[in-house]
Order: structure tokens, then C-alpha cells, then sequence
């Protein structure tokens, strides 16, 4: 179990961490999401010790590591940029750090070997300098150089943005099928909420060095606390004050829909707010299609499955229903 | 991480005591000299030395230096950009083979060079009587004094162009050529307009490179005979006060007003550098492809000129080549003799045989030595060898430790202290440097626990210091580039992965780092080992390197016998020079370049081969069984 208590970090005058505070349970996958600069990865390396910290502590399985050096923490990393020894071969970079713990040379050879193969990489690769490796393959031997001396909890900061989209995808479930084979404590930075959602067992969403709402993907996306986050994870439609007023909603609030819970021309009518609108343009994405209607009030986004039946050409009239259970407000 | 303090308050305390001792106090020695000369009647007058520097010889050496530097800068960048031009530019048939000879000078820089450059050049020289054969308007005696000067240094001082400025050109986004053609700029104007402003920022640092090569000129005008500041510096050094009039405090001055003109260079070099706005926008780059130019005319002169400048850069390469491969009497006649080819200029020894002026016989034993049979170049050798390479090495292990250091507090005051105090010597040409030790140490100092390290052979502790300082500046901005090409997390990782500090530096960022750092050792290593102003400044014999052995050697040439084969020797010790510069720039360039990947690459290949060969042997029989 990891627990932050009351962490504040500043870089000379600029505070980069406001009093964070937050407990990882053991074997979960907790994620840091957040746009750029919001204190995620400061998070993280203060739990690495990269950081030091202005206040707070840092408390792991009910030891208190704040004061310990980076080298004696046995927590794991995978850097953003992988940061693979360029000098040293696979089975080197990989080897670094049983060397290190001076085990035996028969002990780091099968240790190394049964690390290899968990992140489904060949034998054939060992003997290879780093940079003969594609993206995908170096990512995995940074998983499996952090992994193989065994640390209690693993730090990954945003460990799949050099790679490209499709191998993203196929990796990110791999990363979710080891950690659950292995049963390790990870805690995963990343700015991309698909991937947060898809991962993550919960979820901290930061924004300027606070932490805004703690919870599942569920709880995230569908009870965002807090209007930054209910904006940054998923799209949204901001609703406008005629249309508040007609849904006789509270009219010193902000309230927000989101695109896939707008029924278009819905047979059921009850309890909606029924608006007629017309297509105004549309974005394609394959498996859905983004709609923007123009309504007498506002302009609204929906989307809707590309499955041959409701497909709209620009201009053609048609009705959105808005339930009121749908809306969050702040 | 006491240890690690320890360890560092050590360097400082050390970094403090060497930047006082070998920078601070003798120069304030050199600067005091000046004020303190007395005149005839006893009594100290401040301005003496500046009297005489109106009234004396003394603003005449400054002026020559200062025409030579002017004239250098133009000839040196008119050749430089050409060859670059018509190499990497223009579409110029066999640019391959002239940019090698274009190259050459890099090989066989400094004494080599000018002392080939007079055996050919001179007025009974090969060359100079083939050109006059040819050209009969020629004067045999234009290689003398300033023509001499110029012509040897222009050629030797393109290295740097071929080097920079060609890379500077090969970084240039083909597209913005295209462009400009595409808007109906000709090649020419394409050229002045879009090409060269890319070239402007390293065209004023090689400006300001060459600027400094004409005014601390020395092994050149030395050899050759012109009265410019350095020679005249080390003259005076070596003088007495019996002789002339307060020698050393007019050396004194004369360095620092060197010195003065270097720090104005730099000064004009940092504002350039720091305006630099034409750098490359572009992120998708496209290869240059080279202008064909469309008038025939230009072209055949484009030709032409090419091939008259590889004429001229290959001749003394090819001729020295030739000459150390023949015998005395070839080389004496100064004519190629196709049946007296010899190896006795590189190795073994023979006896002379002579009619003396009284009609006797005479034989001198040993007076045919070839250049590592000769006891005076093989000591040579051996002292520059050993001096330049503890000096590299010096260099290479105190700037790396600087380095790190100044990594890890980066923006912080005692980081740019230890950097500036590293870059200090930059500011000042060696030969003050050198002066400015051999008179301070020429004592006993309390400082050096009482020593005098221009004594017997404490001078050559002296050398190795003062090659060691002034080899610094370049040592950190080369060593400090490739530190920040490390990626940051490289420490951190291995840091996390149960390193020390120590440990992660010395496993995992030394291997990245260390390409360069052989490299800056070798390029320090060759450049010390041909230096010869600043052996020559400290001119003790208990110091002296291969450069001065060189520069003597023909002084006492055939003289009664003795050191018959002496210009064949100075041949053979130019081409010695230039396999091995080949030979480090291909290690360094080549072998030290290569990344893990290309070093395993070609390991497997080897192995393969290696295998291959066994098995055709036959050695490979028993394990298929």
C-alpha cells in the first residue's frame, strides 16, 4: 500500500504540488491523469525520490520512505523515454540491476530469462544492442528491466506516447494482462483518458498540482466531481441558459451533457427535453459518427453508432431528447 | 554521499589552487613586469616599455602580425569557400577526389608542413624550378618572407573550412533552393541569397579562427622568416638585458598585447554568436542536390580552378611522399631520381664515405639515420609523444569531472565558477601563457613548495602543465556538448535500479560520452604532439619535442659529414606526421563513432567469417559429428 500524506512540492518559487494526498491499494492499477504541466509526473517522481519534497510524506506498506535515496527504494519505473542504457546490450540493460544486488551469475541469467518471457519477448533479442529494437520491443525491455529485481510497486510515466496508435492499443491491454499476472502495484501517468479509462482500476485526475476527483473509470466519467474533469475526460456539451431555463434546471450552476447520452429521434418522449434541430456538419471516425445540430438554442454534439441506419446528410431535420437524469452539474 | 562530498569539496579546493598557482600568479608576474622596468638612472618609470613601443622595432612586429592576420582572413576564406563551393555546391566532375586532396592539410599541419612546404618551395626547391621552367615571369625568390607566410598558412588553415563549413552546407533544407529557383533565382543568386546567409554564422567563427592563426602565427613565420609578434616574443624571452634593453618586460607586453586582441575577437565572436538568426526553421530537411551550372564558360573556369587548387594541395603531399622514399643525393639535387629509391630516411643507419678538402677518405660512421634510427628524433618523438599524451589525458579527466559537476548543480553559482575558470585560458593566447610560466617558475616558489619548475627536467612538468591548460576550453566545449546530449534519465534510471551516484556515472553515462571524449583526446593528442610554439617558448633542452627536433634538423645538415640524410629525415617525419593523423582520424572518426549496435554488426559478421574460414580449414569437422 502506498500512501501520499500532505505532499507539497515546490521548484524554487513556483509550487508544483499542492498538498496531495492518496492511498494505493495493494496490486491496483492506479492512474495519474492529467493535461501537461498539471503535477502528475512530479507526483510520481517524488514517489520514485527523483523529488524532493517541501512538506509531506511518503508511506510504503507502513514505512515511511520519504528521507530514503532513490537507489535504496525497490520501487520499479518505466521512463517516458524508456532511458535504456545505449552502451549495453538487451540482456545488460535488463541484468543492470540484479548486478547491482550481486547475485550470483547463474541467478541473473534464469532471473532475466523468466522476465523475458512474461513481456513476450525472444531469446533471440538478448544478445541485441537497444537501439536494434523497434518502439514496441524497447518498451518491453523497460518493463522488464524495471520488473525483474522484483520491486514492490512499479511507476509508469506515460509509458506508450512514443509509440504509434494501433501498437498504443495492443500494448496497453498487454500492460493490464502482466500487471494482473504479476499482481504488482503499478501506478500509470498518462494525459490520454481513453487509455486512463480502458487501464486503470481507479483513477486521480490532477489539474494544476491538485488533485480534482479520486475513482473508478465509472465514477470518473459518469460523476465527474468537478467541472474540469467532467470537460477533460471524454466530450461534453455545455448546456446554454435557454436551455437550462426550459429544463428548469438551477440557473447558478454550469450543467454538461454528454454526446452519447442525446437520443436522437427518440420514440419514447418521456420526461426529454425534445429539441428540433438540423444537421449542421459532421466528423467521421469509423465506428461512429459525430454529429453537430443546430437547435434553435444552442448548437449540440451527438454521436451516433455507424451502423447504416442512422446516417444524416448535412441539412436534414431531425429531433435530439435530453433526460434530466443525464445532467451534471456544477 | 559524505564520500561524495568529500570528494568534491577535494576537486574545489585542488581546481582553487591550480587556477592560482598556474593561471593568476604568473600572469600577475608578466603584468608586473611591465610596470616595473627601470630606467638608466636606477629608478622605476612605469612607461618605458610603452616609449619604447612608439620609438623601437617593437609596433613594427605588431603591424606585421596584424597584416598578416588581415591577409590570412581574406585568402583563407576566398580558398575555404571555394572549395567548399565546388565541392558540396556545384556539380564539379571528381568533387570525391578533390575534396580528399582539399582535406589533406589536416593531416600534416604545423612544423611538417611549413618545413615541406620550403623544401619544395624554396628558391632552388622542385617547384619553384619547375614554375619558373614554366613561367618564366616567376621570381625564384617569391617564396621569402610575407609570400611565403601567407601562401603556407592559407593552405594549411582550410582544414577547418573543408570540416565546418561544409557541414554547415550539407544542413541546408534542399527545399528552400528549390524554392528560390522555383521564383526564378539562377544558381548564382540562389547561392548569395538563400545559401550563404546559412553559412554567415560559421563563416565569422572560422573568420575570427583564422584572424587568431595570422596574429599568433609561430612555427610558420619562425621557419620561414618574418618578423611577426610570437617569434619575436620567444626571441626576447630568451634574451638578456646585456644585449638589448629590458627584453623580458618588452616579451611582457608584446603578449599582452596579444592578448588584447584575442579578447576583442571574442568578444565581437560571443555578440555574433549570440545574435545567430539564421539558423534552419525546417523540420522535414531534404538533401542537397548540386547546381549544374548551365554557362559552359563558368563552368569550364569552375573546372579549372578546382583542378588547380587539387594541383596545389596534392603536389607537397605527393612530392613529400616521393622525396622521403629517396636517397641524399636525389634530395640534394632537389630532382626525383627513379633509380635511388631508399627506406634509410624512415629506418636503419649506414656509414658516409668522403673526400675531405685535404684529398683523405673520410668515413662517419652512423651519419646516414633513418627518422626512427636517429637518436635526436626518436628522443623527439618519445618526449612529445609522452608529454601530449599525459596532457590529453589530463585534459580529457579534469573536464569530465568538471563536467559532471557542472551538470549536476546546472544554474547554480559554483557551476559557473568551475566553468569559467576552465574557459579562462581561452581568453589568452598561449604564448602568453607559456611566457608567462617559464619566467614565474623560473625561481624557487614557495608556491610549488619551493621548486623551480623550469629547472633541469621540472620544465617538462611545466609543458605538461601548460599544454594541459591551454588545451581545456576546447576539451570543455567539445566534452560539455555531449554531456548535454545525454538523456537525463539515463542516471535516474539507473539510479532506481539500485546505483550510487558514482556507479551510475562510470556504468552507464562514461560509455555514452566516451566516443567523444577519445575523440577530444585524440584530436588534443595530435595537435600537442606537432605543437611547437609553446615547446619552443620554453626552449630548455631537457623538453624538447619532435616539433623542435624537426625544425633543427637541417640546420647542421652534411656539415662535415655529420647528418648527411637530414632533409630526407624531415621528409620522412612529414609523412610520419601524416600516417598518424590518418591513422587517429580514422580511429576517431571511424572505429570511435560506430554506436553498440554497429559494433555488434560488424562483431557477428567477423564471426561468421571467422567460422566460415575454420570450417573451410577444417578445424569445424569435430562438432558436426
Amino acid at each position: 500500500m502506498i500512501e501520499l500524506e500532505n505532499i507539497t512540492v515546490k521548484f524554487n518559487d513556483f509550487e508544483a504540488l499542492h498538498n496531495i494526498s492518496l492511498t494505493v491499494k495493494d496490486g491496483e492499477f492506479f492512474t495519474f491523469l492529467g493535461p501537461s504541466g498539471c503535477g502528475k509526473s512530479t507526483t510520481l517522481r517524488t514517489i520514485t525520490g527523483f523529488i524532493p519534497l517541501c512538506n509531506g510524506r511518503i508511506i510504503v506498506n507502513g514505512n515511511d520512505i520519504t528521507n530514503v535515496p532513490i537507489e535504496k527504494r525497490n520501487i520499479g519505473i518505466v521512463f517516458q523515454s524508456y532511458a535504456l542504457f545505449p552502451s549495453m546490450t538487451v540482456y545488460d540493460n535488463i541484468a543492470f540491476g540484479l548486478e547491482i544486488r550481486k547475485l550470483p551469475k547463474d541467478e541473473i541469467k534464469s532471473k532475466v530469462l523468466e522476465i523475458v518471457k512474461k513481456v513476450d519477448l525472444s531469446e533471440m533479442h538478448l544478445s541485441r544492442a537497444v537501439t536494434e529494437l523497434s518502439g514496441g520491443q524497447q518498451q518491453r525491455v523497460a518493463i522488464a528491466r524495471a520488473l525483474v529485481t522484483s520491486p514492490s510497486i512499479i511507476c509508469m510515466d506515460e509509458p506508450l506516447s512514443n509509440l504509434d496508435a494501433k501498437l498504443r492499443v495492443g500494448l496497453r491491454n498487454e500492460l493490464k494482462r502482466m500487471q494482473r499476472e504479476i499482481g504488482i502495484t503499478t501506478i500509470y501517468v498518462t494525459h490520454e483518458q481513453d487509455e486512463a479509462l480502458t487501464i486503470s482500476d481507479r483513477i486521480a485526475v490532477f489539474n494544476k498540482g491538485n488533485i480534482e476527483q479520486i475513482g473508478t473509470p465509472n465514477e470518473i466519467y459518469n460523476k465527474s466531481k468537478t467541472e474540469f474533469v467532467c470537460n477533460f475526460v471524454g466530450d461534453i456539451n455545455k448546456l446554454n441558459e435557454k436551455i437550462i431555463d426550459l429544463m428548469q434546471l438551477d440557473k447558478t450552476k454550469q450543467h454538461y451533457v454528454r454526446l452519447e447520452r442525446i437520443q436522437v429521434n427518440p420514440a419514447n418522449k418521456d420526461n426529454l427535453l425534445v429539441l428540433k434541430g438540423k444537421v449542421k456538419s459532421s466528423e467521421y471516425y469509423g465506428f461512429y459518427i459525430k454529429y453537430y445540430i443546430e437547435t434553435p438554442h444552442q448548437t449540440i454534439k451527438v454521436i451516433e453508432k455507424n451502423d447504416g441506419i442512422n446516417l444524416f446528410t448535412n441539412g436534414s431535420d431531425l429531433t435530439i431528447g435530453i433526460a434530466k437524469e443525464d445532467i451534471m452539474s456544477y | 554521499m559524505k564520500l561524495n562530498r568529500i570528494f568534491s569539496i577535494f576537486c574545489f579546493v585542488l581546481l582553487g589552487y591550480l587556477f592560482l598557482g598556474f593561471m593568476v600568479l604568473p600572469l600577475f608576474n608578466t603584468l608586473s613586469q611591465v610596470f616595473t622596468v627601470k630606467n638608466a638612472a636606477g629608478e622605476t618609470d612605469i612607461f618605458m616599455v610603452f616609449k619604447f613601443l612608439y620609438e623601437g622595432t617593437m609596433s613594427g612586429f605588431i603591424f606585421n602580425s596584424l597584416k598578416l592576420a588581415v591577409a590570412l582572413v581574406l585568402c583563407v576564406n576566398v580558398v575555404g569557400v571555394s572549395i567548399v563551393l565546388l565541392t558540396e555546391y556545384f556539380d564539379i566532375k571528381g568533387a570525391p577526389i578533390l575534396r580528399l586532396a582539399y582535406m589533406t592539410p589536416m593531416i600534416y599541419s604545423g612544423v611538417a608542413l611549413v618545413a615541406g612546404f620550403q623544401f619544395l618551395y624554396n628558391s632552388d626547391g622542385i617547384m619553384t624550378t619547375w614554375l619558373c621552367k614554366v613561367f618564366p615571369f616567376i621570381d625564384s625568390q617569391w617564396f621569402t618572407g610575407f609570400n611565403a607566410v601567407l601562401f603556407t598558412l592559407t593552405f594549411a588553415s582550410t582544414g577547418n573550412h573543408s570540416l565546418f563549413l561544409r557541414n554547415a552546407i550539407r544542413t541546408i533544407d534542399y527545399s528552400t533552393i528549390e524554392a528560390a529557383r522555383n521564383m526564378g533565382a539562377g544558381p548564382f543568386k540562389t547561392l548569395l541569397k538563400v545559401v550563404f546567409p546559412t553559412m554567415v554564422p560559421t563563416l565569422i567563427s572560422l573568420t575570427v579562427i583564422c584572424f587568431t592563426t595570422g596574429l599568433c602565427a609561430m612555427s610558420t613565420p619562425t621557419l620561414l622568416g618574418y618578423d611577426s609578434i610570437n617569434p619575436e616574443i620567444v626571441r626576447l624571452a630568451g634574451s638578456s638585458s646585456v644585449d638589448e634593453a629590458f627584453p623580458q618586460a618588452r616579451a611582457a607586453l608584446l603578449s599582452i598585447i596579444l592578448a588584447m586582441f584575442t579578447i576583442i575577437q571574442l568578444v565581437i565572436l560571443t555578440i555574433y554568436e549570440k545574435k545567430g538568426k539564421y539558423l534552419s526553421v525546417s523540420k522535414t530537411k531534404t538533401k542537397l542536390i548540386k547546381q549544374k551550372i548551365s554557362n559552359k564558360f563558368v563552368n569550364i573556369a569552375a573546372h579549372l580552378y578546382a583542378y588547380v587548387l587539387f594541383i596545389i594541395y596534392m603536389t607537397p603531399v605527393i612530392m613529400l611522399i616521393i622525396f622521403s622514399l629517396q636517397n641524399y643525393k636525389a634530395i640534394e639535387a632537389k630532382t626525383i631520381n627513379f633509380s635511388a629509391w631508399t627506406l634509410s630516411n624512415f629506418v636503419g643507419k649506414s656509414d658516409f664515405e668522403f673526400l675531405t678538402n685535404r684529398g683523405k677518405t673520410v668515413i662517419r660512421e652512423g651519419a646516414i639515420s633513418g627518422l626512427f634510427a636517429n637518436p635526436d628524433t626518436i628522443s623527439g618523438i618519445r618526449m612529445s609523444f609522452i608529454l601530449s599524451a599525459i596532457a590529453a589525458a589530463l585534459a580529457c579527466v579534469i573536464v569530465v569531472i568538471a563536467c559532471e559537476y557542472i551538470f549536476k548543480n546546472k544554474n547554480k553559482k559554483r557551476a559557473i565558477i568551475v566553468e569559467s575558470c576552465l574557459m579562462f585560458p581561452w581568453l589568452l593566447p598561449t604564448i602568453l601563457i607559456c611566457y608567462s610560466y617559464r619566467i614565474f617558475f623560473n625561481d624557487n616558489i614557495w608556491y610549488v613548495f619551493g621548486q623551480n619548475l623550469y629547472y633541469k627536467e621540472n620544465v617538462r612538468l611545466l609543458i605538461i602543465m601548460a599544454y594541459t591548460v591551454i588545451k581545456l576550453p576546447y576539451a570543455i566545449r567539445m566534452i560539455k556538448a555531449s554531456f548535454y546530449s545525454i538523456d537525463e534519465e539515463l542516471e535516474n534510471a539507473a539510479r532506481n535500479l539500485g546505483a550510487s551516484s558514482i556507479y551510475a556515472f562510470i556504468k552507464v553515462k562514461l560509455p555514452v560520452i566516451m566516443p567523444n571524449v577519445w575523440a577530444v583526446f585524440a584530436l588534443t593528442f595530435l595537435a600537442l604532439f606537432s605543437e611547437y610554439g609553446m615547446a619552443a617558448t620554453f626552449h630548455s633542452s631537457y623538453g624538447k619535442t619532435y616539433s623542435m627536433v624537426v625544425k633543427d634538423m637541417t640546420v647542421e645538415a652534411g656539415r662535415g659529414g655529420y647528418n648527411v640524410n637530414a632533409v630526407g629525415r624531415q621528409c620522412a617525419s612529414t609523412v610520419f606526421k601524416m600516417i598518424l593523423s590518418s591513422i587517429i582520424l580514422l580511429l576517431v572518426y571511424g572505429l570511435g563513432s560506430m554506436d553498440l549496435r554497429e559494433k555488434l554488426y560488424y562483431k557477428r559478421i567477423y564471426k561468421t567469417k571467422l567460422k566460415s574460414m575454420l570450417k573451410f580449414i577444417g578445424f569445424d569437422k569435430g562438432k558436426e559429428k
